[in-house]
């Protein structure tokens, strides 16, 4: 017949086990019967335990779970805007990480995956359905801004974030205005097709503004970032 | 127009394993990282690996661990990156208050408490065991150890959550 401290050896290690040499030991040892019980007891414990609540925000972020809006409607004119506010801030250096690593940017590279077809539109949201997207934020964009060929409200690292391509002289230019996410600097990434920066906004979190192709300069990146930054309202 | 079906069809029917399966990726990758925020990190790097490597996943209902094991690696890739500072575990319990308190359970706060502070080989099979389903020989698998050595360290685990949670362990056999 098996030990005593065999069997609670093995029962330690898988307290819902069903081996029949355990179990037959289990019938025979009032002992290690209670043991078990006791044992069972703690492990209901342990599975709550480990059950922790999931955030619903966090829950809820698929990688390619977005709903688009749009719908042909008088372009904005993103190109007609003036000095940036982000003058001010350098972009040092220009050195672009080749590989960002587990950060802000590569998420946002990531959600870009999962938008393919953001990039292929180019007609103009719905001025409406463009204010819906935007009101969380509380933000509105300058009546003369480019044409917003694309606005989703996406999920992202747990919140809600205006997703948007602008169309710009320079091509299609993704924008996502991360009111939850805040950088000390501006931050440049260089990473599957995709370059861009996510600049802070004081008091407002950050915004990220990508291009793709490998030609896009890290100028170019910069000015529009500053265009997109000063062709923003904030209402609150 | 055939090829664009296919392909909502295919990100749909990805959505939905995603959907169902990421409580509990999250939950994993929390009690691997043992830091809500590097599990999300993790989780959602998996999930845009599982999008690109999905034709290597032959059988739908072998999702959970196909996933569970694209997790893993992407946590241990976490590791060749960047090397982590050594962090006080009463520290990260404090950081992850919010995700480790239980209300109105004290019971469930203490342990969890104490899983915080397994060592690491033994904190990864239990979560595979008792949170994933796994068997022994599952779990050897996925970690590459033998039998024996899983049990030995399920053993381990248990008999040092039991002691530090006030169980009374004076039957808990010795080695």
């Amino acid at each position: 017949m098996m030990e005593h401290t065999q069997y609670r050896s093995a029962i330690l290690a898988d307290p819902h086990s069903t081996d029949a040499e355990l179990r037959a030991h289990r019938e025979a040892c009032a002992e290690c019967r209670e043991y078990t019980e006791r044992l069972l007891r703690f492990e209901s414990r342990l599975e709550r335990a480990l059950r922790v609540d999931i955030p619903p925000t966090a829950a809820a972020v698929l990688p390619f779970a977005r709903k688009a809006v749009r719908d042909p409607r008088t372009p904005r004119h993103w190109m007609a805007i003036a000095a940036s506010i982000l003058l001010g801030v350098a972009i040092a250096g220009g050195v672009w990480l080749a590989l960002p690593q587990r950060t802000l940017a590569a998420a946002v590279v990531a959600h870009m995956a999962g938008e393919p077809e953001a990039w292929q539109r180019t007609e103009a949201v719905a001025d409406s359905e463009l204010d819906t997207v935007l009101k969380d934020s509380k933000l509105r964009l300058k009546p003369d801004a480019g044409v917003v060929s694309y606005a989703s409200s996406c999920s992202f690292r747990g919140y809600r974030v205006p997703h948007l391509v602008v169309q710009t002289p320079a091509g299609p230019v993704t924008v996502m205005v991360l009111v939850h996410e805040s950088v000390r600097k501006p931050v440049q990434f260089d990473d599957e097709g995709y370059r861009g920066t996510i600049v802070p906004v004081p008091g407002h979190g950050s915004i990220a503004v990508l291009m793709r192709g490998l030609k896009v300069g890290s100028g170019e990146i910069k000015r529009v970032a500053e265009r997109v930054d000063d062709s923003i309202v904030w209402t609150q | 127009m055939n090829d664009e079906a296919g392909g909502i069809q295919r990100r749909t029917r990805f959505q939905a394993i995603c959907q169902s399966l990421r409580p509990d990726l999250l939950r994993f990758a929390f009690w691997l990282s043992r830091d809500r925020a590097l599990a999300e990190d993790v989780v959602q790097e998996s999930m845009l690996r599982a999008w690109k490597a999905q034709d290597s996943l032959l059988d739908e209902s072998a999702a959970k661990p196909w996933l569970l094991t694209i997790v893993r690696r992407e946590y241990a890739r976490t590791f060749e990156r960047k090397r982590f500072p050594t962090v006080d575990v009463d520290e990260l319990i404090a950081k992850e208050e919010p995700m480790l308190a239980a209300a109105e359970e004290q019971d469930v706060s203490d342990v969890r408490a104490a899983i915080m502070k397994l060592p690491d080989e033994y904190r990864e099979p239990l979560v595979l065991q008792v949170l994933m389903g796994y068997s022994t020989a599952e779990i050897a698998r996925e970690l590459d150890l033998s039998g024996p050595a899983v049990l030995t360290r399920l053993h381990r685990a248990r008999r040092q959550l039991r002691a530090a949670c006030g169980e009374d362990t004076t039957l808990d056999p010795q080695e």
